[in-house]
């Protein structure tokens, strides 16, 4: 960088020398001598040898001397000296540098000098600005220009009029312009200047490629200043701007083919001019977004050096804009969606790479909608939404998904139209569905949370005319179904029990819907396929603990023939549990369930509730270990007691089958090896009979209350001190107080 | 001592959530002691819960599979000694005289149970039989009108104050009880 400090230096130390000439001229009034020196210094602006930034160090020096020659000729001009023919003189100039330069000069205190030349004078400028060609010397040299007249362009409006009575106002504007003069102006010029910059790119070797770059975004900004010029224009209004601005600046934009340029200038454009103008013209930018450079070879696609990302960001923008002025406008988000998915398709892009840029700016875009509505409906709505959100690999899809999902969750949006559910469980088919090459660990704790998310989701799939309700559940069912063992664990059951729900609500409407009957049927065989599902999985236990609630939802729905089904039900939870259940312990929790389930049920005549309670006692019997037995036994002597079957509104109270369920509940009791267990159970039994006493159960006499208490007397001091003997000890009492409370006369 | 007695929430499977009027009621740094009767179902409610307060007791109910709750637990806060069961286990489910026996063999003076869904505070003999209901509303076989509700005990020395918390419609009604142990 030495060797550029120093080549700086020696231009800027001419400067100097010969600015000092210059305005020596001055003093003693010699314009044109004045003027010579003033080319000399121009001179320096020719060189090549400097970087931009240096080139630039060196034109504010130059524009600095400028500036007192022009102030000298604009006082000459008010002292009356005509100088008309200087704007003649000037372009004998031996070089074109200094020439133009010069003419811009001159041409400016013309311009200020008498107003009436102007539209000319500016016309003239900007096309003789063509002689240079050189893209630094050039971008500078109409830098100059537009600096210069900066505050003489016309900004006023047309006449209304050609006609008009005053012939001769129209007159004056047609000599010194309209603001159209200078938004042709400053468009022809931000016109070739964007050509400059561009042409930059492609000059030298390739090698040079990086800095070329950094050296195009260092000069980025004298091609954006047009567009400031423009957005400074007063009298430029709505209606201006996107008849005679934005068609100019986006034809120039788009034709340049040149992504630098192109991310750039549309930045430019949204941010100069002001938001309502951006309102009036949004479908007019979108379009012009969609049509930005991808005219790259396919093999480039996914070059590094060019940026779908920012033209991703570019459109996250847009959408932004977009819902901030039109909030209710969702085809302005949607067209933005189809300009990307346009990019994407001409670029060959299939998919995105996870850990992208694009990928983030993506996700980003995809999220705003959803921030925005907080309203899935909306979204689903977006024609365009699934065709973008599918761009996405399997990750960063997931992660959409269950940005829906938490969305539905948290906002409550009842989504309760048929394709609305169809669509949404599309869009979340990362959630539902298992992927090759992401294998599911269904210990995971960010899997539990995501499927546990989707299983509330589920409740929010609600239409509140029933019929339509049962549609959406068997769609439901249908892509939940595929959901492989590990998910449909959190989501079959939640559209059962929807079901269940169903059911009982058709019930209600019976009055309305003759048809109930019938659809109470179809619903009860849908959840029975919908748990064998569960079950040809094996997930057994779940199975047997749904055909048991199904049983009891079923005996509750007083549909036609539900006596059958209700039976049915229980008689599957009996096989599942028979065959499948082998660890002892969900052996014991099943017999319970379905013990008291059947205890509950009321639908079933003599002749099914007579082979069901009694496989209940043989179940109960029939568990691996001793207290399990005891235990389930006294269980079971509930259903013959408090059973009920259909008809009768009275309990089945036979006296035998408890007393059946209550010896043999105290000789398995009796059997037990560990005294400790032994004696437990003992008192439990106890209990038991002095509880069936109290209800009425007259085969258990106080005698064998007595009998029994006595042998729990006698063997509990047998039993070692221990924390469980205390236990025992103390249940044993408190039993006996409570026996006593009840039956202050026992002998005991 | 403020001890919140609440079960049977059935996420995800009968129930999206508990609900907001129950969510803005429990805030962390009032209660001391959870008292859950099961069916979380997933490992989020208990976290849940675990946020409100430090010590939380929790039982297995019919629908917490692969969660590694006991079955029964007795817990003691203050001079109350409280037993804690799903409910599933006693047949009839419900049945206080059967719930009785199970009172005895924990020597509790309070019972909390839960299952049936259906809240309930019963003075039995000097004890104290409670059930929070279902803190979700959740769906039941069991009756067809199921309110959300919990139960939140104030405990002072030998006297329990019972207020119970019911979400009718979108509104919570609360109630009171007192228990007072036997001397």
């Amino acid at each position: 960088m030495d060797e550029q400090e120093k080549l700086l230096e020696e231009c800027m130390r001419n400067v100097k020398q010969e600015s000092f000439q210059m305005k020596r001229c001055m003093d003693k009034d010699r314009l044109m001598d004045a003027i010579k020196h003033a080319s000399t210094i121009l001179m320096e602006l020719r060189t090549s040898s400097l970087t931009p930034k240096n080139y630039y160090e060196l034109f504010m020096g130059v524009c600095a001397e400028l500036n007192h020659l022009q102030i000298f000729m604009l006082d000459e001009f008010a002292k009356g000296n005509r100088l008309t023919e200087l704007y003649e003189l000037v372009q004998y100039a031996s070089n074109i540098i200094p020439r133009l330069y010069l003419l811009v000069t001159v041409g400016v205190v013309f311009i200020k000098s008498n107003e009436n030349s102007r539209k000319d004078i500016m016309k003239d400028l900007v096309e003789m600005c063509r002689g240079v060609q050189h893209p630094l010397r050039g971008l500078f040299l109409r830098n100059y220009l537009l600096q210069e007249t900066k505050h003489v362009l016309p900004d006023v409006a047309d006449a209304p009029l050609a006609s008009s009575d005053n012939g001769e106002t129209n007159s004056v504007l047609t000599q010194s312009g309209t603001v159209f003069d200078s938004v042709d102006f400053i468009l022809a010029n931000f016109a070739e200047m964007n050509k400059l910059w561009v042409r930059m790119q492609h000059q030298g070797h390739s090698r040079d490629k990086v800095r070329r770059e950094r050296e195009r975004q260092e000069l980025r900004l004298l091609v954006g200043t047009n567009l400031v010029r423009l957005s400074q224009l007063e009298s430029i209004d709505i209606e201006k701007y996107s008849k005679h601005v934005l068609p100019g600046v986006l034809e120039q934009t788009v034709s340049c083919r040149d992504a630098i340029a192109q991310e750039y200038l549309m930045e430019c454009v949204i941010q100069v001019f002001p938001d309502e103008f951006h309102l009036e013209t949004l479908s007019t930018l979108l379009k012009a977004c969609s049509e930005l450079q991808p005219g790259l070879p396919p093999s480039l696609t996914l070059s590094p050096s060019f940026p779908l990302e920012d033209i991703v960001a570019l459109e996250v923008a847009l959408v932004n804009l977009a819902l901030k002025c039109y909030p209710d406008r969702t085809d302005l988000v949607d067209q933005v969606l189809q300009n990307v998915d346009v990019i994407f398709q001409k670029q060959h892009v299939d998919e995105v790479p996870g850990d992208s840029a694009v990928c983030k700016e993506l996700a980003k875009l995809l999220k705003i909608p959803l921030d925005h509505y907080q309203d899935i409906l909306t979204v689903l709505q977006l024609p365009n939404y699934g065709k973008i959100l599918a761009y996405l690999n399997f990750k960063p899809r997931k992660e959409i998904s269950l940005y829906v999902a938490h969305n539905i969750v948290d906002h409550c949006t009842i989504i309760s139209q048929q394709e609305q559910v169809e669509a949404l469980l599309v869009m979340l088919t990362p959630l539902i569905e298992d992927h090759a090459s992401f294998p599911v660990d269904p210990t995971d704790e960010e899997f539990v949370e995501e499927q546990t998310v989707v299983g509330k989701l589920i409740h929010f799939l609600k239409a509140e005319e029933l019929d339509q309700q049962y549609l959406i559940l068997g769609i439901a069912r249908k892509f939940f179904g595929n959901g492989g063992i590990h998910r449909v664990c959190y989501t079959l059951p939640t559209i059962l029990f929807a079901a269940y729900d169903l059911a009982y609500s058709y019930y209600l409407s019976e009055a309305e819907d003759p048809k109930w009957s019938k659809k109470c049927q179809k619903i009860f065989q849908f959840c029975h396929q919908t748990i064998s599902v569960l079950a040809k999985l094996e997930l057994f236990e779940v199975s047997v603990r749904l055909f048991l609630q199904g049983a009891l939802a079923v005996s509750r729905t007083p549909f036609e023939n539900n006596e059958q089904v209700a039976y049915e039900y229980m008689t599957q939870a009996f096989s599942i549990y028979e065959e499948e259940i082998s660890d002892s312990k969900l052996q014991m929790m099943c017999v319970l369930l379905v013990i008291g389930t059947l205890e509950k049920i009321e639908c079933f005549t003599e002749e099914n509730h007579e082979p069901l309670r009694t496989q209940c006692a043989l179940a109960a019997a029939k568990l691996l270990k001793k207290p399990d037995q005891c235990r389930a036994l006294v269980a079971a002597a509930n259903v013959f007691w408090s059973g009920k079957v259909r008809g009768g509104d009275a309990e089945l109270r036979d006296t035998k089958r408890v007393m059946d369920c209550l010896k043999k509940a105290l000789r398995v009791a009796s059997q037990c090896m560990d005294n400790l267990v032994k004696i437990q159970l003992y008192v439990e039994v106890v209990d038991a009979y002095s509880l069936f006493q109290l209800r009425g159960v007259d085969q258990v006499t106080d005698e064998t209350i007595v009998q029994m208490l006595q042998k729990i007397q006698e063997e509990l001091p047998t039993l070692d001190v221990s924390d469980e003997s205390v236990h025992i000890n103390k249940y044993f009492q408190n039993s006996l107080d409570q026996l006593k409370k009840t039956k202050p006369e026992l002998p005991f | 001592m403020l001890v919140l007695v609440i079960g049977d929430f059935h996420i995800p499977f009968r129930a999206s959530g508990l609900p907001a009027q129950f969510k803005k009621l429990l805030v962390p740094g009032k209660i001391q002691h959870i008292i859950c009767t099961g069916n979380l179902c997933t490992k989020e409610t208990l976290d849940y819960l675990r946020s409100l307060a430090g010590d939380v007791h929790v039982v297995r109910g019919d629908f917490d599979e692969g969660l590694n709750y006991p079955d029964q637990k007795v817990v003691t806060v203050g001079q109350f000694r409280i037993g804690l069961c799903h409910g599933h286990q006693i047949v009839p489910w419900g049945d206080v005289e059967s719930l009785g026996s199970l009172q005895r063999q924990l020597d509790v003076d309070v019972l909390i149970t839960g299952h049936t869904h259906h809240f309930e505070s019963l003075n039995r003999d000097g004890k104290l039989f409670l059930n929070p209901g279902t803190a979700t509303g959740a769906w039941t076989g069991l009756k067809t009108e199921v309110h959300p509700s919990f139960a939140l005990l104030d405990i002072q020395s030998t006297t329990i104050v019972i207020y119970i918390y019911q979400l009718i419609g979108d509104e919570v009604k609360v109630e009171r009880e007192e228990f007072r142990k036997p001397a």
